[in-house]
């Protein structure tokens, strides 16, 4: 019974986690300039990655992997925010400029038409 | 077997990121984009410990991990010295 409850649980986490990670790599993807893209995949892509580590927690049968892989949780959910600023830092010191104004995203298969 | 799913999904979204990794216009969208790479082969080296039951895998994962973010940052700090050998001094700049 709390066999098949840890199944339930930790297939639901690894779905969610999953599904975060897919938004934040789409993001990194699509998004226009580098602020934006590490907006996307240190947000979503970093909460994805805690979410699915836990999930796997539950679904390992073994006390021992899981223990290891909640402290890999934490590892995780604790270098994600310092890596952002770091990038961010860098970024901005090194004078790469964020874009401003009025921006429409580009239809796919409209090659280099810019609005404004 | 959702783990094994679950490290399949994350080898797409690994797939995706080399596109990122291969396209970014600048030296720190790379920088972001293979950080990303490393810590998703730590994602998949997880899942794959999950999946087996052996607690090695997990500790490859934490050496992907811790090494991917040292890494990057000597890499963000070459970026933004210039040089592989920084002045030991604080400039008036700092």
């Amino acid at each position: 019974m709390l066999q098949l409850a840890l199944s339930v649980i930790g297939g639901g986490l690894i779905v969610a986690g999953l599904m975060l990670m897919a938004g934040g790599t789409l993001g990194l993807l699509r998004f226009p300039d580098f602020y934006t893209r590490l907006h996307a995949v240190r947000v979503a892509d970093g909460l994805g990655a805690v979410v699915f580590i836990l999930g796997l927690a539950a679904v390992s049968g073994d006390v021992g992997v899981a223990l290891r892989l909640l402290v890999l949780a934490a590892l995780v959910a604790a270098l994600g925010p310092t890596m952002s600023q770091l990038a961010a830092n860098a970024a901005h010191a090194a004078g790469l400029a964020p874009l401003a104004g009025d921006y429409r995203a580009p239809r796919p298969g409209a090659r280099g038409e810019r609005s404004s | 077997m959702i783990a094994l799913i679950g490290a399949a999904g994350i080898g797409l979204l690994l797939a995706l990121t080399l596109v990122r990794l291969h396209a970014g216009p600048t030296l720190h969208d790379r920088a972001l984009a293979a950080n990303s790479v490393v810590s998703k082969g730590a994602l998949i080296c997880a899942a794959l410990a999950a999946s087996a039951g052996r607690a090695e895998f997990v500790d490859a994962a934490f050496a992907l991990a811790l090494g991917g973010f040292v890494l990057n940052a000597a890499v963000l700090k070459v970026f933004r010295a210039g040089t592989f050998q920084a002045p030991l001094a604080r400039g008036e700049d700092g």
